[in-house]
């Protein structure tokens, strides 16, 4: 366990050398807020609520999902492992004396650390910024919000991991990664709030981890849906050990294709 | 013109056969922005669900906004992205050599030398969903109507095609442009969403006048719901001239201060 830590410690640190690009990255996230602060300012201009939203709600659900996100970093996995393994580098996690999934575990957890930092405090900035009046829902609340976006950044990561091993067999996978953050983005509720979707799209994706990974975080940290933190637990469970088992059967069929090329 | 027409013409010919090499990824650009714009069209759907309108944006009007949105960015895939988007690399690493030795103008070839047709079924995709944006609104549209849209939509090209080259020209005096890309993107993933009539204040000024991505699909969408006022009108051709004009210049400053990188 010592060493997954120091690699996370490490890789917090790294981040430092490029603090430049992780701020420029945070504050362009402000385009979500005034995304959000636009458009939802239209829609709200002749109504006071929307979807059981109120205009402050809606913001404070961007902000909150928005802070959630910035931190989520596991799109760096499978780009990682991706590029790694088409480049024939690949072989530098091999011989590593470590768990190679453990590895990239601490090495985004590490990085999300210093991120959830600055993501903090620049979504304190939003919501003076903006005017967001934040209406505290309570401590049990907000720790079960943060346990499951936490549970939820570990699948993420699981995920991402495995898609990343999917070059092994299919080399090229850059297109299909972009098409999948374009469709992680609807389902994480990360382009609006799933619970202005039809009934059927929840109903469906609830099964899915996305559904938990920041959209039902943000909707508990506002006080709602805060009744389906149970299922929620229970189905993310099932998904990590589901994809711990799946990513172990993975790497050690995937594996023997790998042919170094470039060492 | 003859000339740079034979020439445009050899360097698609030339790109086609590359691209014959890549069959997997040819159609990589489709598969990206196709699903970007199509889960934009089921948001919006989503949020029609419970409204009538956004504004003055009826749910017809916001599926022709998208639509157009999706068509400028369907020429700029198609046609000058790729060639452009690798401007800053030969800047930095010196391969602009190659360009400015030629006896050809080195913009013209960086346009076009990289013509994506793998982009191509973007442009029907996104002609199909003005169609249907068309068809919910109710419109019946003259010949007039669609004329002038084709031409608004040409000259929206030609305006972001002077964003993309006024951005990368800063090249020549910067080490890096990654930062000022990142802006361009979030901007660009901004103004995609929204109409620029809904901006308001300060937005209002930052992306109707000093960055215009809030024009580009907003006056051609104007144009078919019937909505494009003359004055309108006429500031989006000014802006256009303006822009052309300042990237030429600027382009011309920045190649006066190119260094080359191997000298």
């Amino acid at each position: 366990m010592k060493k997954y830590i120091e690699t996370a410690r490490f890789y917090f640190k790294a981040q430092l050398a490029f603090r430049f690009n992780v701020v420029m990255g945070i504050l362009l996230a402000v385009g979500r807020i005034i995304f959000a602060y636009v458009l939802w300012g239209a829609v709200f201009s002749d109504r006071g609520t929307y979807g059981g939203f109120t205009f402050d709600t809606m913001l404070a659900y961007y902000i909150i999902n928005g802070f959630l996100t910035q931190f989520e970093l596991s799109d760096g996995v499978s780009g990682e492992v991706s590029a790694r393994i088409r480049g024939g580098t690949f072989s530098k996690y091999m011989v590593l004396p470590a768990d190679v999934e453990g590895y990239f575990f601490a090495q985004s957890l590490g990085a999300s650390a210093f991120y959830m930092i600055i993501a903090a405090v620049t979504s304190g900035v939003w919501i003076l910024l903006f005017g967001v009046k934040i209406t505290f829902v309570g401590g049990s609340v907000i720790a079960l919000a943060a346990l499951m976006a936490f549970m939820g950044m570990i699948v993420m990561i699981q995920i991402n991991y495995f898609l990343g091993l999917l070059t092994f067999k299919f080399m090229n996978i850059s297109i299909f990664l972009m098409i999948k953050s374009n469709l992680f983005a609807l389902l994480n509720g990360t382009l609006i709030p799933l619970a202005l979707m039809p009934g059927w799209f929840g109903n469906i994706f609830r099964y899915t981890p996305l559904y938990y990974v920041s959209y039902l975080p943000s909707m508990m940290a506002i006080g709602r849906l805060v009744e389906q933190a149970a299922f929620g637990f229970a189905t993310l469970g099932v998904w990590m050990i589901a994809l711990f088992i799946i990513n172990r059967r993975a790497y050690s069929v995937l594996r023997v294709r790998f042919d170094g090329v470039g060492i | 013109m003859r000339r740079n027409i034979k020439f445009i013409l050899t360097l698609v010919k030339m790109k086609i056969i590359g691209s014959s090499v890549f069959r997997l990824s040819f159609f990589g650009a489709f598969f990206v922005d196709g699903s970007m714009f199509t889960l934009q069209v089921l948001m919006f759907e989503a949020i029609y669900s419970q409204i009538g309108s956004i504004g003055d944006w009826a749910r017809g009007d916001m599926m022709i906004f998208i639509g157009t949105f999706s068509l400028l960015n369907a020429i700029n895939m198609t046609v000058y992205f790729f060639g452009l988007i690798g401007i800053p690399r030969k800047v930095i690493d010196g391969d602009l050599d190659y360009y400015i030795t030629k006896p050809v103008n080195p913009l013209l070839r960086l346009t076009f030398e990289n013509v994506d047709l793998g982009s191509l079924p973007l442009i029907f995709l996104s002609v199909g969903i003005v169609i249907y944006g068309v068809n919910i609104a109710g419109y019946i549209l003259s010949a007039l109507d669609i004329a002038l849209y084709t031409v608004l939509v040409l000259l929206m090209a030609l305006l972001y095609y002077d964003m993309e080259v006024l951005l990368r020209t800063v090249a020549f005096f910067a080490l890096s442009v990654g930062n000022l890309e990142s802006i361009e993107g979030s901007l660009f993933d901004l103004c995609m969403k929204l109409p620029g009539t809904l901006f308001k204040g300060a937005y209002k000024v930052i992306f109707m006048f000093i960055l215009p991505y809030g024009i580009m699909a907003t006056l051609p969408s104007q144009a078919l719901t019937g909505a494009l006022t003359a004055e309108a009108a006429v500031y989006g051709v000014a802006i256009v001239a303006v822009f052309t004009f300042a990237a030429l210049r600027f382009w011309k400053f920045g190649l006066s201060r190119y260094k080359s990188a191997s000298s």
